[in-house]
């Protein structure tokens, strides 16, 4: 009987290798079967990397066959968000501007999954340069959300997101800049995280707005995204905002339940506009699960954050503007081929490397930063960030963890909001204050919708640098409603 | 040309120039923000890697010897360090900036207001005419100084002289690219190109005391851009400046000032106006000639650098990088004029080159302070021009600190004529031999043995009867003959002070 | 505010895009359209806030100054749509020439 890793754990995988109940091998071998079997209509991958999995498997075989003690993630399946560079993959963001583009150097987040035995299954699928929340503004095709072919599996972490839903890996890694790995969490009914700014190294990941993006963990359970915290997290001498903070083990309070935690409700966020009734009863629902746990509930407004949207509709679009300035087509990606000199040759090769939201985003940052502007937007955009900052540290002051919904609805048709940008920048409004604070968040799976059965999340955020608390909290929710989140596909 | 005309114009206007000054931080091991080491030259797209090849995903991370650095340098210059600063994206697309934004300082550099004092002397005092034409000293205010990041440089193939103008295609290499730039914005303090000029010259110094770059104005390690306006006498608003830019020198840099200030003068004789344009300055052909200036504006959309934190230095660290400032030149030049008794301009010669100033302290401190002021003589006259005139290096020179004390103790000991010293030192630059083994090889040793001295005048008294007669009829001159004729006797080796002492005892 | 189409073309300019008309007509709409949305949520009293550029408490942070290996030039022009002599070629430039 050939083997099924779709539902396996990551340390039920490492431990069977450990065991010799199955090797490295056979988990890549089952990995790639069951991507040919549901990759197709999914579409989670943009790359297969089949040679640098079964090489990294042979690499943990050998440990296994000289007795060595396997790392955390050994043998483990993961997929990688095609933003972040690996050597012998192409990073490509999704963007035509990046198509073919060969990796010269390693992300440090990728290296240390590696490091710690994970296999690099492939490189997932995204909207083009993280700009999106639906997947579908990528140019090499649009991502389905496994719950439903017809709808999009958020973004614009969505490949990743898929893939790990739809059992075609284990773990995978995100970008979360304002939602992008939480959010389709939510829709993929996967356990999704975006650690502390600082917490990971940025190193090597296409940035989109850098005082905002961190990477983080998509997984089907707590435990496995908090091994996966444990791999990537810590200080890089190459990205100057990771911090020198000491790690902890992730993994090591997830048993120790709710009882005295204090937990606040965040009250006015659940009045906001376009907020669905299911998600809205699923968060309160969560709220009172862990208060049936023992903590201690309580309620708390935080009117500043709704503000954060604008904000990071300022933040984001001008740090982008800036970053993406260097796609210029002098010495990597989309070229115009009959340039008359060196300005046709930019403005050319960059309107036809880049996708309509990307011009859009760049447009808007532009803007945002040019001359007579800067204070009425920018400016004022940062202020908003110190307080809604503020706003937060009180708020923890008086609470270990807060609770919101991640997506003020379940995974909307795929085309519904495409021609609106202004109501798919709305699809973050939960999960944008996080990234202006800084804070860490996760997303976990906690209710089917009635009427569809899609997967509905609740937000867990804790303090900066205590993931540890948003995780034992998360870990309670999930032991206790006890859901099984494996869509309906075949 | 200008030079004449420049005297007039300056009667009739006066100028104001301000200087933004560019030094890369040679010194220094690695590039601003990566690992890649700061060096010349080379093959192109060696020295790099993804950080300064603007790679997605590449990250920058400052480099802390160049901060550390831009702030010895703002202690130098008396600037105020800020207690907060951050580095800022300057926006825009060119082919040698990898990512196409440059990270800079804008509005919170590392230092703020400071000043340097210059002295003028020598021809360049009489640029100002409202002074008395003699030496002058005067302050002259630093606006700042910031950190960045150089460019990497292009090579136009097809063009005339490897210009943009005419060029078929370009080729990019980024070696330079992210080299630690040190930009210092003067305050519009200078009044005459001499200024400017003296202005560069000590900010050069000053950097080369504090080892912090090469201050190569000819590779480009110390690059000078010059914003100039005339304004009549006696008036108070500023005119419009014009950007000065490929001044590779410092008489490159007075000169095209000096054109510049004439040029304007010329324009307003003739009614026109001044533009305020970039002008680029033509070494051979002597002029300044502007830049074709893009129809559009800049608009550098400056922002603070995301991928950086701010920087807070404390009063301790500050402290800290104030005990590494060494000796600048101009205490240094206190110290020698008031320790070794010596003038102040022998003083200020010795002390503002630091290798310079070392050698000679050493050898002082071998030879007694006593014997410092010929050793000063020394090494300003006879050892500089051997320096000056061949492509011996101070450090690569055959003569030593300890050779050099020793040729002066030999000297004060009489042993040798100051004649004799010259062709021993000439003979010290040549083989490396110590002044001694000279001298004893060569058998040069001064006689100062009265007795042989006293008979070989008393040789030549007796040879000479006729002449002796003269002279002691009253033709006195004839003492310098009577001299050369004891020094013939002795082969050059007397004593020349002891040998005229006793012709004219002798001889009297 | 509101963005006129000559300013969506100006920044078009800065930021180096060559839009069609049709392009700058939409955009000139969804810009006034984003940005009316976000100055209408923007109701905060902001008098005497400090702008946050980063929402950690990290200063200072720098490398010591050591060479580190780079990129071996195969890799640095391993994705360069033109190289020659080992460097990245472009075509002629017009225009004002750039400095640091
Ligand atoms: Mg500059
Ligand atoms: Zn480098």
């Amino acid at each position: 009987m050939s083997l099924d890793v779709s539902k396996l754990s990551a340390r039920a995988i490492r431990d069977g290798i450990a065991a010799r109940e199955f090797s490295a091998q056979e988990v890549a071998d089952a990995t790639y079967a069951r991507i040919d079997a549901v990759e197709g209509p999914v579409h989670a991958f943009n790359e297969l990397t089949p040679e640098l999995a079964r090489e990294a498997a042979a690499r943990v075989d050998a440990m296994v066959a000289a007795g060595e003690e396997l790392p955390p993630l050994a043998g483990v399946p993961a997929g990688l968000k095609d933003n972040m560079n690996l050597v012998g993959t192409h990073t490509t963001c999704s963007a035509k501007i990046l198509e073919g583009f060969q990796s010269p150097y390693d992300c440090t987040a990728v290296r240390r999954l590696l490091n710690a035995g994970a296999l690099p299954i492939g490189k997932c699928n995204m909207d083009e340069f993280a700009f999106g929340s639906s997947t579908e503004n990528s140019a090499f095709g649009v991502t389905h959300n496994p719950w439903d072919l017809s709808r999009v599996p958020g973004g614009s972490s969505g490949g990743s997101a898929a893939a790990v839903s739809a059992g075609m890996v284990t773990v995978s890694l995100g970008s979360d800049t304002g939602g992008s790995i939480r959010q389709p969490g939510a829709l993929t009914g996967t356990v999704a995280m975006k650690p502390t700014y600082g917490r990971v190294s940025r190193y090597g990941i296409v940035a989109f707005a850098s005082s905002l993006d961190q990477i983080g963990p998509f997984a089907r359970n707590v435990e496995d995204a908090a091994l996966v915290l444990n791999a990537i997290s810590g200080h890089d001498d190459m990205d100057a905002t990771s911090v020198r903070e000491s790690v902890p083990d992730f993994t090591a309070n997830l048993a120790d339940g709710v009882k005295g935690l204090r937990i606040g409700l965040v009250r006015d966020m659940l009045d906001l506009e376009g907020l669905a009734p299911e998600v809205r009863e699923a968060t309160e629902m969560s709220v009172r699960t862990l208060e049936g746990l023992g903590a201690e509930v309580g309620e708390i407004d935080l009117p500043t954050s709704r503000h954060g949207l604008a904000a990071y509709y300022i933040i984001g679009p001008a740090e982008a503007s800036s970053n993406l300035a260097r796609f210029d087509g002098i010495r990597y990606g989309h070229r115009v081929s009959d340039a008359t000199d060196v300005l046709d040759l930019y403005m050319r090769s960059r309107t036809e490397g880049f996708g309509p939201e990307t011009i859009r985003r760049i447009m808007l940052g532009t803007y945002a930063l040019s001359a007579g502007y800067y204070d009425a937007y920018y400016g004022t955009a940062q202020k908003t960030r110190t307080l809604i900052s503020q706003e937060f540290e009180a708020a923890f002051e008086k609470f270990d963890v807060l609770v919101t919904p991640t997506s003020p609805t379940v995974a909307f048709k795929i085309g519904e909001k495409a021609e609106d940008p202004l109501s798919m920048y709305l699809s973050d409004v939960y999960t944008i204050p996080m990234n202006l604070a800084g804070l860490p968040g996760i997303s976990v799976p906690c209710a089917k919708s009635g009427s569809t059965g899609l997967p509905i999340g609740v937000q867990i955020v804790s303090k900066h640098f205590d993931e540890a608390t948003m995780l034992r909290v998360a870990a309670a929710l999930e032991g206790a409603l006890g859901l099984d989140m494996t869509p309906p596909l075949v | 040309m200008a030079k004449d005309r420049l005297a007039g114009v300056l009667e009739q206007y006066e100028a104001v120039i301000g200087l933004e000054i560019h030094t890369e931080l040679t010194s220094l091991n690695s590039k601003m923000f990566c690992g890649c080491p700061v060096e010349f030259g080379g093959e192109p797209n060696t020295r790099v890697c993804p950080v300064c090849l603007g790679m997605p995903g590449a990250l920058p991370v400052p480099n802390e010897a160049a901060v550390e650095a831009t702030v010895l340098a703002g202690l130098a210059l008396n600037c105020e360090i800020a207690p907060f600063s951050q580095f800022h994206r300057k926006q825009y697309f060119y082919p040698d900036m990898p990512k196409d934004y440059q990270i800079s300082q804008y509005d919170l550099p590392f230092c703020g207001l400071g000043y340097l004092d210059i002295e003028v002397d020598g021809d360049g005092a009489a640029q100002r005419v409202d002074l008395d034409g003699g030496p002058y000293a005067t302050r002259i205010g630093v606006t700042r100084i910031h950190l960045e990041e150089d460019t990497g440089k292009m090579v136009h193939v097809g063009g005339s002289e490897g210009r943009i103008a005419g060029a078929d295609h370009s080729l990019v290499d980024f070696n330079r690219a992210g080299t630690p730039l040190m930009e210092l914005v003067s305050e519009p303090d200078m009044r005459t190109p001499e200024e400017a000029r003296r202005f560069a010259q000590k900010l050069r110094l000053i950097m080369l005391n504090l080892g912090v770059s090469d201050c190569s104005m000819e590779e480009g390690s110390m690059r000078v851009d010059g914003n100039v306006s005339i304004r009549l006498r006696g008036e108070t608003e500023l005119g419009t400046k014009t950007e000065i830019k490929n001044m590779n020198s410092f008489k490159a840099l007075h000169d095209a000032l000096a054109f510049e200030i004439v040029r304007q003068a010329d324009v307003l004789a003739e009614g026109g106006h001044i533009v305020q344009e970039t002008r680029h300055w033509d070494v051979t052909a002597k002029r300044t000639s502007a830049l074709r200036s893009k129809e559009e504006a800049h608009d550098y959309r400056y922002f603070p650098e995301p991928d950086m934190v701010p920087f807070e230095f404390s009063a301790e660290w500050i402290d800290a990088i104030r005990t590494r400032l060494p000796e600048l030149p101009d205490a240094r030049r206190e110290r020698f004029a008031r320790e070794f008794g010596l003038s102040a301009s022998d003083a200020r010669t010795l002390s503002e080159d630091v290798e310079f100033a070392a050698f000679f302290e050493e050898a002082a401190a071998l030879a007694g302070t006593g014997l410092a002021k010929p050793i000063a003589n020394w090494m300003l006259g006879d050892f500089s021009a051997y320096l000056n005139a061949g492509p011996v290096a101070l450090t690569d020179a055959r003569v030593t600190p300890a050779m050099l004390a020793e040729l002066v103790e030999i000297i004060d000991a009489g042993t040798i004529s100051g004649k004799q010293a010259k062709q021993v030192f000439t003979e010290m630059t040549e083989t490396g031999d110590a002044p001694g083994a000279i001298v004893e090889i060569r058998g040069m040793k001064q006689v100062s043995d009265t007795g042989a001295i006293e008979a070989a005048v008393d040789r030549v008294i007796l040879a000479n009867p006729d002449e002796v007669a003269s002279y002691r009829a009253g033709k006195a001159t004839l003492i310098g003959w009577f001299v050369g004729q004891v020094m013939r006797e002795m082969r050059g080796q007397g004593n020349p002070a002891l040998v005229n002492e006793i012709l004219v005892k002798r001889l009297g | 505010m509101s963005i006129s189409e000559a300013d969506v073309r100006h920044v078009a300019m800065l930021a180096r895009l060559a839009l069609s008309d049709e392009q700058v007509s939409r955009l000139q709409g969804e810009l006034n359209s984003i940005l009316g949305n976000i100055e209408k949520m923007q109701e905060l009293d902001l008098e005497g806030v400090e702008p946050t550029s980063h929402s950690i408490p990290l200063r200072n942070a720098t490398r010591p100054d050591v060479v580190k290996p780079g990129l071996p030039r195969e890799l640095a022009l391993l994705n360069a749509p033109e190289a020659e002599n080992g460097a990245f070629v472009i075509p002629r430039i017009v225009g004002a020439e750039e400095g640091a």
